[in-house]
């Protein structure tokens, strides 16, 4: 990985995609279609004013370009497929550690009113950590605990910004 | 020459132990954050948005140009020894830095681009100072009509310069604009794209969308690819310059710096392109051609020296008319908006003390980043031994304290997780973050500006194009459009005709 930016600044273009980034750009043309039908459903639906431009005038047309620029991005990624190149090896149950840890943000969100601030983000750190390859997890956790309560001390005592705090007080 | 005794005032201001404390806070984290790979100065900036409400404007934005400023020093030392650049302008610094550091000279390498930034950045903030006031001047004249077009080709330009190609760097754009459209809209009231989630009515935080594109996918990035293992290059000696490599490094300092400033300062932006202009003009000019790739000292001096100038310059459009280039503009701007204030011309007349202070912190800054880097560039190279997890890890718990500080609702979690799995897909799809920032914030501005010219003139979309500057603007959006297609075009069909292909 450390070689690649050398031929970059002479020959940026031309290089093939590789077919992971053909894929996901195909997904994401994909889903700028469906957000152009969103768009422009809900722009349509936006009632009559009085002003000469109403509030649809900028949404239409947004929702048109969305429509454009995604049908662009698949078109051009069908095109790619063909040719593309596998792409480097990555290391195994990628998208499950992905799945956990929008599963460990979720519970974040939900836990943060219960538990307070401090459980949750020391526990959030020690997953992310974990998850991310930190080889001992009672370290992690007690890195996680450390930064929690630190940031909770400067931001909720210090600044006085209210931090949620879990039936122990913190 | 009366921009000297604003300057002034604006010195004695900035130069109160208390500005000059919040100048040392931003220059110190912005090293910080631009030191550690993943976090940016755009990021910082935006969490640190919902915590400044309890300072005044001013102290506020002086730590926010620290921290801008700060991150462009920050960010070549990583590059340097590390070899994985922070942003796409430092990858330069990474090409021909890394290389020196591997040879053992990273001091010389750390201390040109040090030196270098120093000098590109205090002469980047006196062109900054005498351009500006004149360029407002020049605004003060724009009606929407011009807005819309500048709107239009920062839109254009951002989109081409900010990522791979015009197409995806579009579509970045307006995933931003899309973002910024949420909520009630501000003329007639009415709620767009809201779904009947209450929470949405008030429009996405900036916060949470940075937040989620640059530190959430950053971090599902790595879920996914391993965080590898990159090694640092020991720093032996103490950073300094050799009377040869400094006889080497000054003209390319400020052809640097010529190049980044103008540039910068064009509504167009980017500091990418000057730093690749400077290492070609750094590899043509050379008497040493066959160094680089090898660890030129020049290949690190002109593009550092041309990344920071730029980072100076676009301030010029950001403060004169309100038009941010870059993504940390973009969130810079929003602080401006949350004091009430709006950049543009009216900010020199109506606030006028408040920007030279900004500006004046500006040069105080540059110094006290000169020294925060020189001697203590070490203990700035080890905190690039913390192990990426922990830094990942770390990331998130302000991450999601910067996204609960702004919104304060688990509905506002959500959608930071939500935007953070489509950050990742862009991320996977080579899609660049930053143009989805401009659009952001640039969005509801350039709507605000196109419904109030067409308002102007009753429905008659003919006014876009009234006056010689709205013309003069919209054919360099024509031109900015086409001209990469036209390359594309003819590149394919020299390939076409070629008998075998280059690649």
């Amino acid at each position: 990985m450390s070689d690649v930016t050398e031929t970059l600044p002479v020959e940026q273009t031309g290089v093939t995609d590789d077919r992971r980034t053909v894929l996901a750009t195909a997904l994401f043309g994909g889903l700028m279609l469906v957000a152009a039908v969103l768009v422009v459903v809900d722009a349509v639906r936006l009632p009559e004013t009085s002003g000469i431009v109403g509030p649809a005038a900028v949404p239409l047309p947004v929702g048109v370009l969305l429509g454009a620029v995604g049908a662009a991005l698949l078109v051009r990624a069908r095109t790619q497929l063909r040719d593309a190149r596998p792409g480097s090896r990555r290391p195994a149950h990628g998208a499950l550690r992905v799945c956990g840890m929008v599963a460990a943000l979720v519970a974040f969100a939900l836990l943060l009113p219960v538990l307070g601030y401090v459980v949750s983000s020391a526990a959030l750190f020690a997953v992310t950590a974990i998850l991310l390859g930190a080889p001992r997890a009672p370290q992690a956790i007690a890195y996680g605990w450390a930064l929690a309560a630190l940031v909770f001390l400067v931001f909720d005592r210090l600044i006085g910004l209210t931090l949620p705090t879990g039936p122990w007080g913190f | 020459m009366d921009q000297f005794g604003l300057l002034l005032d604006g010195f004695a201001s900035a130069l109160t132990p208390g500005h000059l404390l919040w100048a040392l806070v931003g220059v110190t984290i912005g090293t910080a954050v631009g030191v550690l790979p993943g976090i940016g100065p755009a990021l910082t900036v935006a969490l640190l948005l919902p915590i400044t409400f309890r300072l005044d404007p001013a102290s506020a934005l002086i730590l926010f140009a620290g921290i801008y400023y700060g991150g462009m020093y920050g960010g070549s030392t990583t590059s340097i020894l590390l070899n994985t650049p922070g942003e796409s302008a430092s990858m330069i610094s990474a090409l021909e830095g890394n290389k020196m550091a591997r040879a053992g000279r990273a001091a010389a390498a750390l201390a040109t681009a040090a030196i270098g930034s120093f000098v590109a950045g205090t002469i980047g903030t006196v062109a900054l100072t005498f351009v500006a006031p004149v360029l407002s001047d020049f605004a003060t004249s724009f009606g929407p009509p011009e807005y819309v077009a500048l709107m239009a080709l920062a839109f254009v330009t951002v989109s081409a310069l900010l990522g791979p190609s015009l197409l995806k760097g579009a579509a970045s754009l307006l995933v931003g604009i899309t973002i910024g459209l949420v909520g009630i809209d501000s003329q007639t009231g009415q709620p767009r794209l809201v779904f009947g989630i209450d929470s949405l009515l008030d429009g996405i935080d900036v916060v949470i969308v940075v937040v989620a594109l640059f530190a959430l996918s950053e971090a599902f990035g790595h879920l996914l690819t391993g965080t590898g293992h990159s090694t640092v290059q020991p720093l032996r000696e103490r950073a300094i310059l050799s009377r040869k490599d400094f006889r080497r490094s000054w003209p390319s300092w400020l052809r640097g710096t010529a190049l980044g400033f103008p540039i910068g300062s064009l509504p167009a932006g980017g500091a990418e392109v000057p730093t690749f202009l400077s290492y070609s003009v750094e590899k043509k000019l050379s008497k040493q051609p066959e160094e680089f790739g090898k660890g030129a000292i020049e290949g690190v001096a002109g593009p550092e020296a041309a990344n920071n100038a730029a980072a100076a310059g676009v301030l010029v459009p950001l403060l004169t008319i309100g038009l941010p280039t870059s993504a940390t503009a973009a969130v810079i701007l929003t602080a401006f908006q949350s004091y009430g204030l709006q950049p543009g011309p009216q900010l020199f007349s109506e606030s006028g003390p408040l920007v030279w202070t900004l500006i004046a912190s500006l040069y105080v800054g540059n110094v006290m980043l000169l020294v925060l880097n020189l001697p203590l560039v070490r203990m700035w190279a080890k905190l690039l031994t913390i192990p990426s997890y922990g830094i990942y890890a770390g990331v998130l718990v302000f991450a999601t304290l910067g996204a609960y500080a702004a919104g304060g609702t688990t509905v506002d979690l959500l959608i930071l997780c939500a935007l953070g799995v489509l950050g990742l897909l862009m991320r996977e799809a080579g899609i660049p973050v930053a143009p989805a920032i401009v659009g952001l914030i640039l969005g509801p501005l350039a709507e605000q500006q196109l419904r109030r010219a067409l308002t102007l003139s009753e429905g008659d979309p003919s006014i876009l194009l009234s006056g010689p500057i709205t013309v003069v603007l919209w054919s360099v959006v024509v031109l900015a459009l086409l001209t990469p297609a036209a390359g594309a075009w003819f590149r394919n069909r020299r390939r076409a005709d070629a008998p075998s292909p280059v690649r």
